[in-house]
């Protein structure tokens, strides 16, 4: 079954550590990302609530990880991510977690 | 907390068992051609937390730090920092060997390298000359907030003979310090939020509930991390169902997610926490059997909020009155809550008393020492010296100091009760020669002219007028291009064994994963060594691993016994003060004077201040000084942390440096219209202090009528040579914040002040 990465962006607070994991584990440059955080927002929906939202999206630069997988490793940036809102694994497994909004797969 | 008070709050911690059972744990293995290395990221580079790693070692040269997964405090999970620390550790720029510059070449780019002999005598050479000539007081010894070095500096200074200890420069000591000696007299002890993180096994602890409301005071903790608080732990309680209450002039990600946003006027929050226990008490729902069983004063509490109005604070603050109001009842009707206050607290002129009124909200509420709410922070295995100050931590080694009572503080009844100096004082002293003179500084991570010393183009000359500079870094930094007649280079926290510190949790030891670079050596040595230089008294231990034996002499643990176990949780108990574990004599209550949290402090009469929590202005308001305020009509805030950087440290590192390529000031834009500024704009802030360049970043995430700006700023890739000192004096927000502390000598402005702005044309 294809593997793919579930990100729940309702708990990602855009530390940047996923982006810096997988530079260091890929030997990547600063401006090079394998992933990277987009900021959506800061929009004020109404008097009380606002939307100020991150989201990791994975670049064509990002391999999975290839040599951490296949020793049975997360990716860096999975493993790293200081929320824990990232999740590698089989789609179908993954897909059946999503029980909230903000929740959004990679294949 | 006096030192006698300290002294007995050790009592009983050492012998305590421990939670963990350290098992099959290792410390070092082999693993895919690495040798890995299993340690605690305790700085340098700096920053307050104890993350657990794995260093993975190739032939003697770090390959990569990745996040220890069995480690409890951060589960694998590590920030940008450390993942790129290597950055850092090899960096062409840092420093290899001791360097020496002749006194009339300061500021210049001249120094010489030296051997650590040659720069040992040196410092021994002139530091006497100095304590021949005014006395061992007139050595200031000062350290930062970063490195590992909060209670290792104290030895240096026993050492030289100076009372003088403290953190360079900091104004008020506004950091922890007001807060958390206000606090002590009130509640016995210093405690912190319970996010499980004093069990091994954490959230799943079946002894641990999760905060029903987090109220997040003054910080964004997930950047901060401050104090020994992983900020991304409050994530963890939020997805279990913790709500939040933010109080914070910026819209911050944790703002975004909260119940209740509280966009406060900086400078105000003492009114707010004051009506917040007004309110919960005019409803009725005060923990009343907690304020019965175990707080002092009530009474005179209740009676004195009374004024504290929701619709005169919301006129205080800047804030809608019934938000204020949903925010107590919610508050007030929580199972459980708990304050993650910032050095916001203490970065309000009397911000001594802030703290003191977040406190009371906690205790209107009964929140302590129950499941999801505040905790007695002591130390672990009373291993206090890599935690608070500890007056044992060296009782057996030479102590020059002549005179304790010569320490310089004397403009300030509570900064005296606490032990510390007053930085405000010395500067002055460094300028005026008054009480008495300071002629020398021993400046360890520290880097007060870019960072947290206020009004550094006083600093400067300050710095640069006295008889003897040391400054003991990982890096050129401006203050030591500026000032240091001899720098010596320390080491990362991956060339050298070592204990963490800064939390109350757990005792963790660092391994040395390579040999430090170059001629380096850790702060730690450099400061047994030079002590034991200058006192010509062997200290008891033979090296560095001996020397952290040492520090574990009064517990069942050797340095040996941490490295291989590497973490150690000592046994943990909720209700504390029911169970008489909070007393030195062991009776039940708080640690206080009276025996029960005191909403009524009469310690306070002493310093000359209310004994209940009071609001006051900043001085400079547009309250407080109108006339001033038609000149400079902005709130001026500074020190907002930033992901990636650590004060002024990181600015090298490329990745860190990607992040923040420029230092910014954040507008509303309604605010930046008014003055015509668009993003991207290099701006001036000025005030009547001083001025300072930054890029404007307009935000709907400030509130309007302020300016937030960044702190730490200095440019090491414009090179020593300009005569700028890497630039750091034209991009300093401290030029516009007063050296001058609040009242009791504690808590400063840093953000509280007013400016304007004007747009640099290009």
């Amino acid at each position: 079954m294809r593997n793919a990465l579930l990100v729940d962006y309702e708990y990602c607070t855009g530390c940047h550590t996923c982006e810096i994991a997988c530079q260091q584990e890929r030997g990547l440059a600063p401006d090079e990302f394998g992933i990277e955080i987009k900021e959506i927002g800061p929009y004020q929906l109404n008097e009380r609530k606002w939307q100020l939202d991150y989201i990791p999206v994975p670049t064509e630069r990002c391999n999975r990880c290839l040599t951490r997988t296949q020793n049975g490793k997360d990716p860096s940036c999975v493993k790293h991510c200081q929320a824990g809102c990232l999740s590698y694994g089989p789609a179908a497994v993954l897909a059946d977690k999503i029980d909230h909004a903000k929740m959004v797969l990679f294949g | 907390m006096d030192s006698e008070a300290l002294s007995t709050a050790y009592a009983g911690l050492e012998k305590v068992a421990t939670q963990d059972d350290p098992g099959q744990r290792k410390w070092t293995w082999e693993e895919d051609g690495f040798t890995v290395i299993r340690s605690s990221a305790r700085t340098g580079p700096g920053c307050h937390d104890n993350c657990g790693i794995l260093m993975y070692v190739k032939d003697g040269k770090l390959e990569k730090i990745e996040g220890d997964p069995e480690n409890p405090y951060n589960q694998g999970r590590l920030c940008p920092r450390c993942l790129a620390a290597k950055e850092m550790i090899y960096h062409k720029d840092r420093l290899m060997r001791p360097l020496k510059r002749a006194k009339s070449e300061r500021g210049k780019n001249t120094f010489e390298p030296c051997t650590w002999d040659e720069a040992y005598d040196i410092i021994d050479r002139e530091m006497k000359a100095v304590v021949n000539k005014y006395g061992g007081k007139a050595i200031y010894v000062t350290q930062g907030t970063g490195r590992d070095i909060n209670g290792y500096g104290p030895l240096m200074a026993q050492c030289f003979g100076s009372p003088n200890y403290g953190m360079g420069f900091l104004s008020g000591e506004g950091c922890y310090a007001p807060r958390l000696f206000s606090t002590g007299l009130k509640a016995g002890n210093m405690f912190v939020c319970d996010y499980s993180q004093f069990f091994p096994e954490r959230y799943d602890d079946p002894r641990w509930e999760k905060p029903e409301y987090i109220l997040i005071w003054g910080n964004n903790p997930v950047v901060a991390n401050s104090d020994g608080t992983l900020g991304h732990w409050i994530v963890e309680c939020m997805k279990r169902g913790s709500k939040l209450i933010v109080i914070d002039p910026k819209l911050t990600w944790l703002a975004g997610r909260a119940d209740v946003w509280l966009q406060v006027r900086p400078g105000t929050d003492s009114a707010l926490a004051l009506a917040l226990c007004n309110i919960i008490i005019e409803k009725g729902l005060e923990d009343t059997d907690f304020i019965d069983r175990w707080t002092y004063g009530f009474d005179e509490f209740k009676e004195h909020v009374k004024q504290y109005t929701a619709e005169s604070v919301a006129e205080i603050c800047g804030v809608d009155a019934a938000l204020i109001e949903e925010a107590a009842v919610k508050i007030g009707r929580a199972r459980s809550a708990c304050l993650q206050w910032g050095v916001t607290i203490d970065h309000t002129s009397e911000g001594f008393i802030t703290g003191m009124a977040c406190f009371d909200l906690m205790a209107v509420t009964g929140n302590y020492e129950k499941p999801g709410t505040m905790l007695a922070a002591r130390a672990c295995f009373g291993v206090g010296v890599t935690w608070m100050p500890d007056p044992n931590a060296w009782e057996e080694i030479p102590n020059l100091i002549a005179d304790e009572n010569e320490i310089m503080n004397n403009d300030y009844p509570a900064v005296r009760a606490m032990h510390a100096i007053s930085q405000d004082m010395i500067l002055k002293s460094m300028e005026t020669g008054e009480p008495y003179p300071i002629k020398a500084c021993w400046i360890q991570t520290n880097n007060p002219l870019s960072c947290m010393g206020a009004q550094p183009q006083r600093i400067l000359p300050a710095l640069q007028s006295m008889d003897f500079n040391v400054v003991v870094d990982l890096f050129m930094t401006p203050t030591a291009l500026a000032c240091a007649d001899v720098v010596l280079p320390a080491v990362s926290f991956a060339e050298r064994p070592g204990l963490t510190g800064h939390q109350p949790y757990t005792l963790t030891a660092l391994a040395k994963a390579i040999e430090p670079l170059g001629d380096t050596k850790s702060d730690q040595r450099i400061i047994y060594e030079m002590s034991e230089r200058f006192t010509g008294v062997k200290m008891p231990w033979d090296d560095e691993e001996g020397f952290y034996d040492f520090v574990l002499r009064k517990t069942d643990f050797s340095y040996q016994d941490m490295k291989e176990r590497t973490w150690a949780y000592p046994e943990f108990e909720y209700n504390k003060h029911e169970k008489g574990l909070l007393r030195p004599d062991g009776s039940p209550g708080f640690a206080t004077r009276t025996g029960r949290y005191q909403f009524y402090s009469p310690e306070m009469q002493y310093f000359g201040l209310s004994p209940l929590a009071t609001f006051e202005e900043p001085p400079e308001s547009p309250v407080s000084s109108p006339e001033l305020a038609k000149e400079y009509p902005l709130v001026l805030s500074s020190g907002a942390r930033l992901w990636g950087l650590f004060h002024s440290e990181h600015r090298q590192s490329p990745s860190m440096r990607r992040m923040h390529p420029q230092p910014l000031a954040r507008i509303h834009p309604d605010t930046a219209k008014d003055y015509g500024i668009k993003s991207g704009d290099w701006i001036m802030i000025e005030n009547q202090l001083g001025t300072c360049k930054m890029m404007a970043e307009v935000t709907v995430t400030i509130k309007r009528g302020m300016v937030s700006a960044d702190h730490g700023w200095w440019f090491p890739e414009r090179g020593a040579d300009d005569g700028t000192y890497f630039g750091t004096l034209e991009s300093n927000i401290n030029t516009l914040m007063p050296m001058r502390p609040g009242k009791s000598g504690l808590g400063n402005s840093y953000k509280s002040q007013l400016c304007q702005i004007r747009k640099i044309e290009e």
